[in-house]
């Protein structure tokens, strides 16, 4: 069975896509699948250093597109963590320097090798965007709780829609205390807003930072609820897609429980 | 009605009463509608002869546009008893019109509304061509723009451009009426528009300026005696 190319897209820089995908990607090989992320931010590379893989580079993506290498040869493993690997961008190259035709190609190959490919795509709706969604079947759309971030979200929602790739929502860095005070938007109003299917919603979180800084993942860190969020995202994607959605910061009283049962909760 | 559609792209025509109505669309260069022309009535055999024949471009504009540039054409090649302009058709007294419409439902109206159902996001444009109605949202960043009308039975929240280029005597309309801009003819209005409470809102022009009005106090277009074509 063909596996399925996920891409991990926001439009806006800075709201967690690369994040989202490492993480992600390291909970679906947690969870036993062989997983391949692909990072499509060619000339700016950075999820090597996320994955705490940067020191054993030797091909990039542009290698394989252009067929100076095979996908195998360019495919690094994740010694921590079984099934994952990742393809790195290269970093002396431009955005130009492949085509969608290639990406696509490439997808088609690996989607004979892996259960999940996800394709780490830079901000912006150029050419970096138009390569990252070509051989893609889902998006996973990244927003932060920020009207900016929000808009840039729905330019790339219609440009996804538009090439028929289906698009679900994940959102990121919410802060449970601002959104209380009203000082921050509720994923209730970005839905309001976006209008398409919610996959996670993902807490700000210190050990994001540290995570990143030491390449390990924030999902095999038990005390990250940042890292919890981005497990729940990966079993939504793999095949259970109606596991609730943890609201960050709401209470989970035995009696607010019971109250949501009985019909009490507003 | 009684009619036998013969359609392509650019004309359509319908039998109406005792004229054959020949609708037209403006947008297409005259010489293509010359040849679609010549080509449907050709192969109609006598269908032309002695009809009357009535061209509408969909607007007064338009259809008197139209008349000047293929009126000698299709006189000169075919054997029809006249050819007029479709407002010409319409010089009826008022009362005379609105009998027509009752007894016929207004069927014999063509709709200049483009009718649309779904969400308009950021960077996408929707340009209708005379009056829009939008069965959706509008986001922020999207332009919504119309010749005529624009109705949003949902949330406006981007940019709508109603009248254009300079009909000022149409408004816009939403349910949730909240847009970053507003443009009604030539009349541009932006910023301080977010004040609906929870009520429909709709835009107009009053002395020159763009005004905002709670729609069912205002009530604009119940006071009408009967409904009228727009």
């Amino acid at each position: 069975m063909l596996g399925k190319v996920l891409v991990i897209t926001s439009g806006k820089g800075g709201v967690g896509k690369t994040t989202a995908a490492a993480n992600i990607g390291a909970a679906l090989a947690m969870e036993g699948k062989k997983v391949a992320i692909v990072d499509m931010d060619i000339g700016l590379r950075n999820l090597d250093v996320v994955m705490g893989l940067e020191n054993r580079i030797v091909f990039n993506v542009v290698d394989v597109v252009k067929g100076r290498c095979k996908p195998q040869q360019a495919l690094i493993k994740d010694r921590r963590i079984d099934n994952l690997f990742l393809m790195p961008a290269s970093q002396s190259d431009n955005k130009d320097a492949i085509s969608p035709a290639g990406v696509e190609e490439m997808c088609r190959g690996l989607r004979r090798e892996f259960d999940f490919i996800l394709m780490d795509c830079p901000a912006g709706i150029e050419q970096g965007f138009e390569n990252a969604v070509a051989g893609a079947q889902e998006a996973v759309v990244v927003c932060t709780p920020d009207v900016s971030s929000i808009r840039d979200a729905d330019r790339v929602i219609g440009l996804l829609y538009a090439k028929e790739i289906p698009p679900v929502l994940l959102v990121n860095r919410i802060v449970p205390q601002m959104v209380a005070r009203g000082d921050m938007l509720s994923h209730e109003d970005i839905i309001d807003v976006l209008s398409i299917k919610l996959i996670g919603l993902i807490p700000m979180d210190d050990s994001v930072v540290v995570s990143t800084n030491t390449g390990v993942p924030l999902v095999s860190q038990k005390n990250s609820n940042a890292g919890e969020a981005f497990r729940n995202v990966a079993r939504r994607l793999d095949g259970q897609p109606d596991l609730p959605l943890e609201v960050p910061g709401a209470r989970t009283t035995i009696w607010k429980r019971l109250g949501a049962r009985l019909g009490l909760a507003n | 009605m009684d009619s036998n559609e013969i359609n392509s792209n650019a004309v359509r025509i319908k039998g109406v009463d005792d004229c054959l109505w020949v609708q037209l669309d403006p947008g297409v260069p005259a010489d293509e509608l010359k040849a679609e022309l010549k080509k449907i009535f050709s192969s109609g055999g006598t269908l032309a002869a002695g009809a009357n024949l009535v061209l509408d471009g969909g607007s007064r504009e338009e259809s008197s546009r139209l008349i000047g540039e293929l009126g000698p054409f299709l006189l000169a090649h075919f054997p029809f008893k006249s050819v007029r302009a479709s407002y010409e058709q319409d010089q009826a007294t008022p009362g005379d019109n609105r009998r027509h419409d009752m007894l016929r439902s207004w069927r014999h109206r063509r709709s200049d509304a483009l009718v649309l159902a779904g969400r308009v996001r950021s960077g996408q444009k929707v340009e209708a061509r005379r009056h829009l109605l939008l069965l959706g949202d509008v986001n922020p960043g999207a332009t919504v723009s119309a010749g005529g009308d624009i109705i949003i039975m949902g949330s406006l929240c981007g940019t709508a451009a109603a009248g254009q280029p300079d009909d000022t005597n149409v408004i816009v309309s939403a349910l949730d009426f909240r847009p970053t801009n507003l443009q009604i003819g030539p009349v541009v209005a932006v910023g301080g528009l977010h004040r609906n409470g929870g009520r429909v809102q709709f835009a107009k022009v009053d002395h020159g300026a763009i005004v905002i009005e709670d729609y069912l106090k205002a009530d604009p277009f119940g006071k009408l005696p009967w409904p009228e074509v727009r």
